[in-house]
């Protein structure tokens, strides 16, 4: 199965959406590492990975999500996930992968967040 | 003996004494023989010089009354009878004189013969006697022709007086001159005075200086005038010695005496053994030498005397001190002597050996003291060693036999195998010490099947003595035809009356019914059994209730299990899942599963040995810390319902690109024409991408290197078995394991791919077989799945 990736960019917000769609493994994985740092290199406050259509995901997915989460978080900004399916957040609860990353269950959480993230915002 | 302190301190002291008393002796020696000779030289010296002085008075005193005679006939002209009454006076009244006379130049008298009175001392009577005689003739005798001729006073040398005396005499002679009417000098008379050489000898015995030693006086001419042998007198000294001396060398003192002056040498002497010493001088008036010899030999005689009796003192100082040194170190050291003997014998074993006596608080008797008192402890604490194996060789013998009779209480002697057409079962209790507080018992009665397993609290005797009482009640009151439940109660009763010590026993106790496969079963706080049903294991859920022995009337609960054909049931104490590694890691109740799972193709008894050995190798070095007992219960498998051999497909993948998406798709495929669970495609799809991406990276394979896949489905379970040919590697062991849970920031990148394999799958084994590297996981179906 392959790997395709949709990125989008709320340049307003700070935000950076992507979409993943099929597996995340050992061999999509480089292609998605290389996807991924272009977008962590915008520098946006929060990157997004929506993982609604993602149906299967190895170690070697997690490394690159850990490795931008790293990065992202030196630059003081975040990384999220969203959307994830149980057979998916099964493996990030084997792993005890990132407690700290923020997760969104689904659409709904992720545009309240960015909604209080708009406030905050205007609020400065 | 040799090498002892007594004989070295003797050695060395003795030698040391003998050295300073020897070096004392010496000096002593030199410096006494010294100051003796000093003082024998002054003695003789005064002893010659007051002699001398005698001497020259005596001679003196001679010369004196004949000058003064002579001086008078000079002025003065007396008659004949008053000249004989003059010379009468002198001799009668001076003793040293032994005779006189007044010897008239015949010229002057009348008579042709002359006239010479001559008065005498013959024997004490002074005599007359008359020289004027033709015979005689005394112008012809040296002593009047010689004076007349010298014209002067003078001693004559000693002669034999034929005249009068008849004695051996000296002369002193005096010319009397007178002068005539013409003032002419004309001789008038000769006056003499002899003096006896007896006199001079008399004198000249006080010269002595020790036993042989003499003196001795010479004429001008070298005649002997007094000596010690009486022969030599008047025989001229190189005559009478002639043999003995030496010769050149007396003339040589002699002719120095002569001159006036005092010699002393050391020469052979006559009459004198060995060397002598010699002094010679001469006397002032007649220029005649005088020697004194004596023997240096004999004057030293004191001092070697002295010298003897100090060498004997010396020696006997140093036989004493010898002596003294021996008793001291013989006191010092004996004992020692006693101590090292006794000491021998204690090291062979004889404890009760006398010790010497210690006195007073020196280091021996300090050292004498601590040896006596850890003969005395030694003795007692062999003597409580001795108590102490025996009590402890008795303990034992004891607890081996109180071993065997406990293991007597239980069914077949504590490792029990019993089969029958429609099961097998297999027991075995391992107390952790002798005895211990373990138990299993079963029995059959018709087609009722009652097994027990318990476990009493502690270990050890105590642990022993109750489970005895426990088994005795168990097999008492518990049976086959009994329900488990009332059982447990009944027995929970028998135990808890007297039993203060709070001792409690946990306790499994089931009936099956082999008509229909139904095990009852109540359970006191016992582990929960584990079925193994077509390979995978089950931990059964049981209504259990509290130890017996704690409380009175207490309920059990009556579980139902229905069994089927082919199943294991295993029924073990905590002794198992508790068993300690040198880690402090249990062994634990996974461990335990894992094990019972992997045994399962195993016959019951080879199995449990098995899990024995497994238990064993996980604690390693570490002792057993509580007893251990498993009872497996194995029904036979029914052929109509046994399980069919589990379907299976194989594949190869070189390690070329894509790797994962071409295993992942084969894999995906083979699940699916093998009919295994939908839900169980991604876990195995996620353990298999790991495994192979493992070996792909860390294998160390070539482009070409093979990875075999193999994957087996069976109902209860689906086993992935990964060969490759890669370098040894243990992933379960050997791979990096990143630490879960941590947070960003500390997050490691990697390292997670083998916490996925051993979550997501059941048991995984990994083996090193032919230069492979084979790693089997097994995913267990009945067991909740990702999903």
């Amino acid at each position: 199965m392959d790997l395709k990736t949709t990125v989008s960019i709320d340049e307003e917000n700070s935000v950076a959406r992507v979409a993943l769609t099929g597996a995340l493994n050992t061999d999509t994985a480089p292609g998605f590492e290389q996807q991924l740092q272009k977008v962590v290199a915008g520098g946006h406050r929060l990157t997004v990975l929506d993982m609604k259509d993602l149906e299967y995901i190895s170690s070697a997915g997690l490394r690159v999500i850990f490795k931008a989460a790293k990065q992202t978080k030196s630059a003081g900004h975040r990384l999220a996930a969203a959307n994830r399916k149980p057979h998916i957040d099964k493996v990030f609860e084997i792993l005890k992968a990132l407690p700290d990353m923020a997760v969104f269950a689904n659409d709904q959480e992720l545009d309240d967040y960015l909604d209080s993230m708009q406030e905050q915002v205007r609020g400065q | 003996m040799s090498r002892s302190i007594t004989t070295r301190l003797i050695v060395l002291l003795t030698l040391c004494a003998t050295l300073i008393i020897g070096v004392g002796m010496l000096v002593d020696y030199r410096l006494s023989r010294d100051s003796i000779l000093e003082r024998l030289r002054v003695e003789s010296q005064e002893t010659i010089g007051s002699v001398i002085i005698d001497l020259e008075n005596l001679l003196d005193g001679v010369e004196g009354s004949t000058l003064f005679l002579a001086r008078i006939l000079e002025q003065r002209s007396y008659t004949q009878p008053g000249l004989e009454q003059m010379l009468k006076d002198i001799v009668e009244n001076n003793e040293d004189i032994f005779g006189a006379s007044i010897a008239l130049d015949p010229a002057q008298v009348d008579n042709p013969l002359g006239f010479a009175p001559y008065y005498y001392h013959k024997d004490g009577i002074l005599t007359y006697a008359d020289l004027a005689d033709q015979q005689y003739n005394y112008r012809a005798q040296p002593w009047y022709a010689d004076t007349v001729a010298a014209g002067k006073a003078n001693w004559a040398d000693p002669y034999f007086d034929e005249g009068g005396g008849g004695i051996l005499m000296t002369t002193f002679a005096v010319p009397v001159y007178r002068l005539d009417e013409r003032n002419q000098r004309f001789l008038y008379a000769v006056v003499t005075a002899d003096l006896a050489l007896d006199e001079l000898q008399h004198y000249l015995k006080r010269l002595k200086l020790g036993n042989s030693g003499y003196a001795t006086m010479l004429s001008r001419t070298g005649i002997i005038l007094s000596g010690r042998n009486p022969d030599n007198i008047m025989r001229h000294y190189s005559e009478a010695h002639s043999d003995e001396l030496d010769n050149p060398a007396w003339q040589a003192m002699f002719t120095s005496a002569l001159a006036g002056q005092n010699i002393t040498r050391q020469l052979e002497c006559p009459e004198i053994a060995g060397k002598c010493i010699i002094r010679m001088g001469s006397l002032k008036s007649t220029g005649w030498p005088v020697a004194v010899l004596y023997s240096e030999q004999e004057i030293l005689t004191p001092l070697r005397k002295f010298q003897a009796k100090s060498a004997i003192l010396g020696l006997a100082t140093l036989l004493f001190m010898s002596l003294a040194v021996y008793s001291v170190t013989r006191r010092i050291t004996g004992p020692l002597t006693a101590l090292a003997l006794a000491s021998d014998r204690m090291a062979r074993g004889d404890l009760d050996t006398a010790m010497p006596t210690a006195k007073g608080d020196d280091e021996i008797a300090r050292l004498l003291r601590s040896f006596t008192a850890m003969k005395t402890d030694l003795k007692s604490y062999i003597a409580d060693l001795e108590t102490a194996t025996a009590s402890r060789s008795r303990v034992e013998g004891e607890l081996a036999a109180a071993s065997e009779i406990q293991m007597s209480m239980l069914p077949q002697g504590g490792e029990a195998i019993d089969l029958h057409q429609e099961y097998g079962l297999w027991a075995k209790v391992r107390p952790a010490k002798s005895v211990g507080g373990d138990l299993y018992s079963y029995y059959r009665s018709n087609n009722q099947l009652f097994i027990a397993v318990g476990d009493v609290s502690d270990k050890g005797v105590p642990a022993a003595l109750f489970m005895a009482k426990a088994i005795s009640l168990i097999q008492q009151m518990a049976s086959a035809e009994t329900e488990p439940a009332a059982a447990m109660a009944q027995l929970n009763n028998a135990l808890e009356a007297g039993n203060d010590n709070c001792m409690f026993v946990t306790l499994f106790l089931g009936v099956l019914d082999l008509n229909n496969l139904q095990l009852r079963f109540a359970s006191a706080g016992h582990t929960a059994p584990s079925l193994l049903r077509a390979g995978a294991v089950t931990v059964i859920d049981q209504d259990d209730g509290p130890a017996v022995g704690l409380a009175t009337n207490l309920q059990y609960a009556t579980n139902t299990l229905q069994l089927a054909a082919g199943d294991r049931l295993a029924i073990y104490t905590d002794g198992i899942d508790e068993s300690f590694n040198e880690k402090a890691e249990m062994f634990g109740f996974d461990g335990f599963n894992r094990c019972l799972a992997k045994t399962a193709m195993a016959a019951i008894d080879a199995a449990g040995l098995a899990i024995f050995a497994a238990i064993d190798k996980h604690a390693g070095t570490t002792a057993q810390s509580d007893d251990i007992t498993l009872m497996l219960l194995q029904l036979k498998p029914d052929e109509l319902t046994s399980t069919t051999k589990p379907e299976q497909a194989a594949t190869s993948f070189t390690t070329a690109e894509h790797l994962t998406t071409r295993a992942l798709d084969w894999l995906q495929q083979a699940l699916e024409s093998l009919g295994a669970p939908e839900d169980t495609h991604m876990v195995l799809a996620l353990v298999t991408e790991e495994i192979i991406t493992n070996i792909d990276k860390y294998g160390g394979l070539t482009p070409e290197g093979i990875i075999d896949v193999k994957v087996e489905v069976s109902a209860s379970s689906i086993s992935l078995e990964i060969r490759d040919q890669g370098i040894a590697f243990n992933p379960l062991v050997d791979a990096i394991r990143s630490p879960l849970g941590t947070d960003i920031e500390s997050a490691e990148i990697g390292g997670l791919g083998v916490h996925l394999v051993t979550e997501l799958t059941d048991e995984q084994v990994y083996q090193r077989i032919d230069g492979h590297n084979v790693l089997r996981v097994t995913k267990s179906v009945s067991e909740g799945t990702i999903s």
